[in-house]
């Protein structure tokens, strides 16, 4: 089973993406700011990470940047409710820049592509 | 010796009493000749010359022409007593004294004694008595004495009356010298002093006329030329040249000459030379003088001192009058010129009043034309254009506006009608003249910079003649406007109907107005150029100012996104989940689907307000219009083959546009977006893009085509309203936000609408190199 790590200040985003996602069929955990991503990042083996660009303690940026340090070939989703900053994302070299939406087809077809399965 | 006495008294009675001269003398030989029984008694006069003696009278009466008796001094008995003054007894029979004598035969044929006696005086002789009788006689010593103091007291009496005359000549000289004098006083107007100098010589001299010429040293031509009586223009003109080359080599003495006139009769002339202390030099000159008998006489030397004496006064007065006419001349010029500077003055107060060009051109048209103006009959303003290095016509009066009751200034500020009532005014705004050398005048006007004027224009190679015959150009004159060097237009101006003469000194005053003008114009075009930028800049700074407004409102807003979207998300994400988990006939299926539904549209609602017009306002930079129309389409491309539309792309190679490139692709995302909905059931969304030059530059413009039926006509005029929408689902904030984004940059936006078919937006932006470059010159030149 694949494993995803939400990461994400919203309890309730991170709530909805990992309900969903479990639905689909993945492993999910979750972490509530991005020291806590960090860790679980460096302690678990995981298959993709969908991160908040804005979180208290460290923003998603230098979570980013760290993971992609660490762990180069671990897929990033970047999710925020900032839609300006979407042209950016390939310059932080992520993997997708979504746009918040209630509507998930989005992201649960982004993860897809991404996992590749 | 009572006899004796008696003649005596008689003699004294004679010379004491008031008879003229010449009776005196006709009565002195009557006496001596009867009272000594002297067949005859004759008076012969000494002439002036002193070389002979004449007989003057005769005790038988009058002495005829036929009668004239001549005899040299010391030839016959009257010759040798005038030499020696001694008085002398002849007969006849002195073979010695006949031959001399023998003229006397003429008159007295039988003379036997002849007795001459000298009629002397102390100084001088006078004549000679010569008593004559056909008998041989003998004088006493006492009739000798009686006779002597006889002639003694002849010599007396004709001393006397030569003293007289001469008294008399002197007075009628003095006279005359008086009546010059008072001519000269009388008046300073040259031509009323000279009539009276002439004829008041003329008059003193007994002459018949005069004449008088002064001529002008540097040029050699007679300057003044004055007559008094009938004055033959043969005779004048020989005067001239006699005068000149006189006055010329400075010889000129006196001229008596005669000259015939046409009838080939004969009149004397006697010139004086008149000396200005000044350098002019002339002649006065009378003719035909006449005695009182109106006989013809020649000029004598009292004649010639009389003459010098009234030239010396009257030269003098002359140059006098000479000067004040000049003085007046000049006054009179003084006058018009201060006239016409009061006229540049109010011409100058009027063209102070505007700065706007339109104003300046009548003002300029009116000075010229106006009757209280430069008075020219037409006027014509031509102003250079730079680009097309053409001179184009502005705009002219062909005619008299009605006599001016207003005064100048007001005048000149009433506007001028363009009446295109003739050819030449219908032709006049097309007019207009490449600037070469050989296009006329006009042309040479500019390229030369200076004023021409041209008297007959039909002669004039230099003349446009297709110009001339469509102005009908005679005599005018063209003026360049200049500033700083630079010819900016040319004002032409005629008198074509009045055909008056344009003089050297109203093309300098012309030269002068067209100083005052050329900087009204300057002026207006400065300020106009001013105001350009000022509203430029003006604008520049509304736009600033609103960006700056929408930034600040974008932050705020921006920072709500990211706060109220969070919420949106999971609540929209959970009342799917819900929907999905609630079974199709569950009654709460629907109160889920209404939960899901608002939140999709307040989340359309975030993305349409805040998504595309937020953040980075006026990042303004080149960029290539067709990738921003792809990657606008690029966003949409999905949702457009979702309703079933193909896209149809025709893009041109284009210059970059200065834009901000994020609002420039919401813009046709919106288009996209509204060109989709029209087309909910499928259709063809064409995209064009292509260059477009309008007057202020070049602009890059697309052509966005949708085939959804275009929009009924009650709502076109509301389609770029906010909050206007015609869709269930829609904001209505597409369009509105499309066309201020696009006004923002300086382009447009237009809708053509083709009901049945399908409604096409067409976007022009301006091209990066001439954005912003809107000066006025070329508002100017497109007004």
């Amino acid at each position: 089973m694949k494993k995803i790590l939400v990461a994400d200040d919203e309890m309730s985003i991170r709530l909805l993406y990992s309900e969903e996602l479990k639905d689909e069929g993945y492993e999910v955990l979750t972490a509530a700011d991005g020291r806590e991503a960090l860790d679980i990042v460096e302690k678990t083996p995981l298959d993709l990470v969908i991160l908040d660009i804005k979180m208290p303690e460290m923003s998603g940026i230098e979570v980013l940047r760290q993971i992609k340090e660490k762990n180069p070939n671990l897929p990033v989703l970047l999710s925020s409710a900032y839609s300006e900053y979407k042209q950016d994302f390939g310059t932080w070299a992520s993997e997708e820049y979504l746009v918040k939406s209630s509507d998930l087809e989005d992201l649960k077809a982004a993860v897809k592509r991404h996992l590749k399965d | 010796m009572s006899d004796q006495l008696g003649l005596l008294t008689q003699l004294i009675e004679l010379f004491t009493s008031s008879v003229s001269y010449g009776e005196r003398l006709d009565n002195f030989v009557h006496l001596l000749a009867r009272n000594l029984n002297f067949d005859l008694a004759l008076f012969f006069v000494l002439e002036k010359e002193k070389q002979r003696l004449l007989l003057n009278t005769s005790s038988q009466g009058p002495v005829s022409p036929s009668m004239l008796i001549v005899f040299p001094l010391g030839r016959g008995l009257v010759g040798q007593t005038a030499q020696t003054r001694e008085h002398l007894i002849a007969y006849r029979d002195d073979p010695e004294i006949f031959p001399a004598n023998r003229p006397l035969e003429t008159i007295y044929p039988d003379f036997q004694t002849l007795a001459s006696f000298a009629v002397a005086d102390d100084n001088f002789l006078y004549g000679v008595l010569l008593l004559v009788d056909q008998k041989r006689r003998k004088l006493d010593t006492a009739t000798l004495k009686l006779i002597k103091l006889a002639c003694l007291m002849l010599a007396g009496t004709i001393r006397q009356a030569l003293r007289h005359d001469e008294t008399k000549k002197r007075i009628a000289e003095l006279s005359g010298l008086f009546e010059i004098g008072k001519a000269i006083s009388s008046t300073m107007e040259l031509d009323a002093l000279l009539e009276r100098i002439l004829s008041t010589a003329a008059k003193v001299i007994n002459a018949r006329g005069a004449i008088l010429r002064i001529i002008d040293e540097q040029t050699g031509l007679p300057r003044v030329a004055s007559e008094y009586g009938d004055v033959f223009e043969t005779s004048a003109c020989l005067l001239t040249s006699k005068l000149e080359t006189a006055v010329v080599s400075g010889e000129l003495p006196f001229v008596t000459t005669s000259l015939p006139d046409l009838q080939g009769h004969l009149h004397s002339y006697l010139g004086v030379p008149l000396n200005f202390k000044g350098h002019l030099k002339g002649m006065l000159c009378v003719f035909d003088k006449m005695s009182e008998a109106l006989e013809f006489q020649e000029f004598d030397a009292e004649n010639r001192q009389l003459l010098f004496t009234m030239a010396g006064m009257i030269s003098s007065s002359i140059e006098n009058a000479l000067t004040f006419q000049e003085l007046e001349a000049l006054a009179e010029k003084n006058e018009r010129m201060v006239r016409v500077l009061t006229v540049l003055q109010e011409i100058s107060w009027a063209l102070m009043t505007t700065v706007r060009m339109e104003k300046i051109l009548d003002i300029i048209l009116n000075a010229l034309t106006l009757e209280s103006g430069l008075a020219y009959d037409r006027a014509v303003v031509l102003l250079v254009n730079e680009n097309r290095h053409v001179l184009k016509a502005v705009k002219g009066v062909f005619r008299k506006t009605s006599p001016p009751t207003l005064p100048l200034r007001e005048a000149l500020m009433v506007p001028v009608e363009v009446r295109a009532e003739s050819a030449m005014e219908k032709l006049l705004p097309r007019l207009q003249i490449p600037l070469q050398e050989d296009k006329g005048i006009l042309a040479r006007t500019v390229l030369q910079k200076k004023t021409f004027h041209i008297v007959q224009a039909e002669q004039d190679s230099r003349v446009n003649q297709e110009l001339r015959q469509a102005y009908d150009l005679q005599e005018f004159v063209s003026v360049p406007l200049i500033v700083k060097d630079q010819v900016t237009g040319v004002i032409v101006v005629d008198n074509q109907r009045s055909k008056r003469a344009i003089r050297d000194n109203d093309v300098q005053i012309l030269n002068m107005f067209a100083n005052q003008a050329v900087l009204a114009i300057e002026n207006s075009r400065l300020y106009s150029t001013i105001e350009a930028n000022n509203r430029e800049l003006s604008l520049i700074r509304e736009r600033m100012l609103e960006s700056d407004r929408l930034a600040a409102l974008s932050g705020l807003a921006q920072g709500m996104a990211h706060e109220i979207r969070n919420p949106l998300t999971s609540i929209g994400g959970f009342a799917r989940r819900i929907s999905k988990k609630v079974g199709k006939n569950s009654p709460l299926r629907h109160d889920v689907e209404v939960i899901t539904q608002e939140v999709e549209r307040l989340e359309k609602l975030l993305r349409e307000v805040l998504d595309f017009s937020g953040v980075n306002l006026g990042y303004y930079e080149e960029h290539d219009f067709n990738q921003i129309i792809e990657d606008a389409l690029t966003l949409i491309e999905r949702d457009l083959m979702a309703s079933n539309i193909k896209i149809a792309k025709d893009f041109a190679l284009l210059p970059n546009v200065h834009c901000d490139d994020r609002q420039i692709k919401q813009v046709f995302y919106n288009l996209f977006q509204n060109a989709r909905q029209a087309m909910d059931k499928g259709g063809t969304l064409t995209i064009r893009t292509y260059p477009v030059e309008k007057s202020d530059g070049l602009y890059a413009a697309a052509a966005v085509s949708d085939t959804g039926g275009g929009i009924p006509l009650e709502l076109l005029h509301n389609i770029f309203n906010p909050f206007f929408t015609t869709k269930e689902f829609g904001t209505g904030l597409g369009l509105s936000i499309a066309e201020r984004i696009v006004s923002r940059h300086y382009g447009q936006i237009e809708i053509i609408n083709e009901l049945g078919k399908g409604v096409t937006f067409i976007v022009t932006l301006p091209i990066a190199k001439y954005c912003l470059i809107k000066t006025a010159e070329d508002q100017e030149a497109q007004p």
